[in-house]
C-alpha cells in the first residue's frame, strides 16, 4: 500500500509533548477546581499533596509554553526562511480558516441530515482548523491567567488584586472548556468516529495511506496529483512496530482522558 | 413485644438506679451531720444547704460523691472524681472522654497542677446545667469563666466584635470561647485538624463568607486538607476579630497590606495586590460587575462551543453509522 507523508516530524513531536503536558495539567489542576468532589483528596494525594500537584502543574505549564513558542518560531522560520514569504495564507495548504470552511460546515451539516452529498475536503478540514486555533486561544487565555496566579505578587504591583479573581474564573472555565472539548469532541473527530475507530495514528506516524487521502481529502489528492507533487510525498508504509506503539500511546491517552472526563462530570454536576 | 421489652428495661433501670441511690445514702453518715459543720457560714468548705438542694445534684447526699468520708470528724479528704458517675456510657460521659483528650485533660494527666479540673469550671457543690443562667458555664458567662486563667485572650476577646456582642449586648448568638475551641474537646492550637475544623466553625454562622471563601484558592486548598494557606483566623485574627469597617481591623485598608505580608504568605504584597476579593461572588452583578461580566462571557463561550460541537458530533455519529450499515447491506448483496 502506498503512503503519503502528511505531517512533519516536528509537529508530531510537539503533539506528543502537548498530549502529555495537557493530561498532566488537567489531572493536577482538577483537584483544586473540584476540591469539593469525593475524589479530590485522593487525586491530590497521588501527586503527594497540593504542593506536589502544584509542581506538576507548573512543570506541565512550562512544557506548554515551550511547545507553543517553538511552534511559533517554527512557523515564522518556515514562512520566512524556507518559503521566502511565498505562502498563500488562504491557499489550500494553509490552516487559516476562510469562506470555504463556512461552506464546508454548512454542507457537512446537510450531509449529516441526509440532505446532500458529503463535502470534499482539502488538506485541512474546518474541525482541524478549529482545533488548531483553539489551542492559540486556550493557551493564550489559560497561560496568561495562569501566570498571573503563579506570580501574584509580581502582577499585584501594577494590577489591582481583583484580576486574580478574574484570572481564577478564566483559568477554571477555560480549563473545563479545553478538557471537555479534547476528551469528547477532539477524541471523537479524530479517533472514535466509525471511520477511524479505535485510533488514527497519523498524528504519530505522520503517514496516511494514499487510499485514505483520496477518499477523505479528495481536493488535496487532486491538488498534489495535478501539481505532479504526489511522488514527492510518497513514502513507505510505517513499520508495524511504529503503528503499534503509536496506537498504544494514543489509546492510553484516550483512556486516561475518559477517566478524567468522568471525574470532571461528577465534580461539575454532583456537588 | 418490643414495647413490653422496653417497659421491662425501663422498670429494671429505675429499680437499679433507686437501689444505687438508696445504698449510697445508707452509710452511717447522714447529710445533716455534714451541715452541722459545713452548713455554718465561715466554716471551711461552707455549703449553702438551700442553694445546694436547688442545684443539679441537690438530691444526692454528700457521701454520694465524698466516698472517703465515713465518719466525723474527719481528716483530710481527697478531691471528688466526677468519673464515679460520669463514666463512659453514663449520662454526660462523652464529655468526660472529650475532656481527657483535651489540652486540659492531657495536662492534668501528666500532673500539671495549673490545669483545670471539672470543678474549676463547673464549680463544686452548687452546680447548674449549662443552659441554666445561674451556671458559670452559661453561654453568656463562658468568656469570664475562661478568663480566670486566660486573661490576655479574654482581654482581646472583650474588645472583639464577638466579645462586644456577647458581653455588652448579651447577644448569645455571638461566638464564645467554646464555639472555636470546642468546649470539652479543646485541642492544642497547633493541631492541623483543628485548624481546618475552625473554618467550619466560623462557617456555621458566616455561611456566605464561607461559601465565597471556598471559591478561592485559599478555600479550596484548605478543603483538600492542607493548612499552609490563609484560613479565617490568619486574615481576621483570632481573639480580637474586629468589624471590617473598624480601622483597627486586620483587614482594614490601613492594615491589610501587613496582614497579607504576615506569616510569610505574600511578603511582597502591595496596596494594589490587596484589592483581591477574598470573598467574591461572581454572580453578584451589583457588587462585582467585572467578575460578573467575565463569568457571563465564559459561560456563554462554553455553552456555544459545547452546544455546537456536541450537536455536530451526534449528527456525525448518526450519519457515519447509517452509511456503514448501508454499505454493509450492499456488501452482503
Amino acid at each position: 500500500m502506498t503512503f503519503v507523508q502528511r505531517l512533519h516530524p516536528f509537529h508530531r513531536i510537539l503533539h506528543v509533548f502537548m498530549a502529555l503536558s495537557f493530561l498532566g495539567l488537567v489531572a493536577s489542576g482538577m483537584p483544586l477546581k473540584y476540591s469539593h468532589a469525593p475524589w479530590a483528596e485522593w487525586l491530590v494525594r497521588l501527586f503527594g499533596g497540593y504542593e506536589g500537584a502544584g509542581l506538576v502543574h507548573r512543570v506541565c505549564a512550562v512544557v506548554t509554553f515551550g511547545y507553543f513558542l517553538s511552534h511559533i518560531i517554527y512557523v515564522v522560520y518556515d514562512i520566512a526562511i524556507v518559503r521566502h514569504f511565498k505562502f498563500d495564507i488562504f491557499g489550500p495548504e494553509s490552516i487559516v480558516p476562510g469562506i470555504r470552511d463556512i461552506e464546508d460546515i454548512y454542507h457537512n451539516l446537510k450531509w449529516f441530515l441526509g440532505e446532500g452529498p458529503a463535502p470534499r475536503f482539502g488538506r485541512w478540514t474546518y474541525w482541524e482548523k478549529f482545533d488548531y486555533w483553539a489551542v492559540f486561544w486556550g493557551v493564550g487565555m489559560i497561560g496568561v491567567s495562569g501566570l498571573t496566579l503563579w506570580f501574584p505578587e509580581f502582577f499585584g504591583q501594577f494590577l489591582p488584586g481583583w484580576i486574580f479573581n478574574i484570572a481564577t474564573i478564566i483559568h477554571s472555565d477555560e480549563a473545563l472548556l479545553a478538557s471537555g472539548f479534547i476528551f469528547t469532541i477532539h477524541f471523537f473527530n479524530t479517533h472514535l468516529r466509525p471511520e477511524k475507530f479505535p485510533m488514527d495514528t497519523v498524528i504519530f506516524t505522520g503517514k496516511m495511506s494514499l487510499e485514505e487521502l483520496r477518499h477523505e481529502r479528495p481536493l488535496e489528492y487532486r491538488r498534489l496529483k495535478e501539481g505532479d507533487a504526489l511522488e514527492q510525498y510518497e513514502t513507505p508504509a510505517p513499520s508495524v512496530m511504529f503503528i503499534l506503539v503509536s496506537g498504544l500511546f494514543g489509546f492510553a491517552a484516550v483512556v486516561i482522558g475518559f477517566f478524567l472526563l468522568i471525574l470532571i462530570i461528577t465534580g461539575q454536576f454532583f456537588s | 413485644m418490643d414495647k413490653l421489652g422496653r417497659v421491662i428495661i425501663q422498670v429494671v433501670s429505675i429499680l437499679i438506679y433507686s437501689a444505687v441511690l438508696f445504698l449510697t445514702a445508707l452509710p452511717s453518715l447522714a447529710t445533716d451531720d455534714c451541715y452541722s459543720c459545713h452548713g455554718r457560714k465561715g466554716m471551711p468548705f461552707y455549703v449553702d444547704k438551700t442553694l445546694y438542694e436547688g442545684s443539679v445534684h441537690g438530691k444526692f447526699p454528700c457521701t454520694a460523691c465524698h466516698l472517703d468520708i465515713v465518719k466525723y470528724p474527719h481528716g483530710k479528704t481527697s478531691r471528688v472524681d466526677c468519673i464515679i458517675c460520669h463514666f463512659t456510657g453514663n449520662q454526660g460521659a462523652p464529655r468526660v472522654r472529650d475532656f481527657r483528650l483535651s489540652v486540659h485533660g492531657k495536662a492534668l494527666a501528666v500532673g500539671n497542677t495549673a490545669a483545670p479540673t471539672c470543678q474549676d469550671c463547673h464549680g463544686s457543690h452548687i452546680i447548674y446545667l449549662a443552659r441554666d443562667d445561674r451556671s458559670d458555664t452559661a453561654r453568656l458567662k463562658i468568656p469570664s469563666l475562661c478568663s480566670r486563667c486566660h486573661l490576655k485572650e479574654y482581654d482581646d476577646y472583650r474588645r472583639s466584635i464577638h466579645g462586644k456582642m456577647l458581653l455588652e449586648r448579651h447577644d448569645a448568638r455571638a461566638a464564645t470561647c467554646f464555639d472555636c475551641h470546642m468546649e470539652h474537646l479543646i485541642p492544642k492550637t497547633d493541631e492541623e485538624t483543628w485548624k481546618l475544623e475552625l473554618i467550619k466553625q466560623c462557617g456555621r454562622c458566616h455561611t456566605e463568607q464561607m461559601n465565597t471563601y471556598r471559591k478561592t484558592f485559599h478555600g479550596k486548598v484548605t478543603r483538600l486538607g492542607y493548612t499552609t494557606v490563609a484560613k479565617c483566623q490568619d486574615c481576621h485574627g483570632a481573639h480580637m476579630v474586629l468589624a471590617i469597617k473598624d480601622p483597627g481591623s486586620t483587614v482594614s485598608p490601613a492594615n491589610i497590606v501587613n496582614t497579607c505580608r504576615s506569616g510569610n504568605c505574600h511578603p511582597k504584597a502591595t496596596t494594589s495586590f490587596t484589592k483581591f476579593y477574598a470573598h467574591a461572588e461572581e454572580s453578584n452583578r451589583a457588587r462585582y460587575p467585572m467578575l460578573y461580566y467575565v463569568y457571563m462571557f465564559m459561560t456563554a463561550l462554553l455553552v456555544c462551543v459545547f452546544g455546537f460541537f456536541f450537536m455536530h458530533t451526534f449528527l456525525w455519529a448518526y450519519r457515519s453509522l447509517r452509511e456503514r450499515m448501508k454499505r454493509g447491506k450492499e456488501d452482503l448483496r
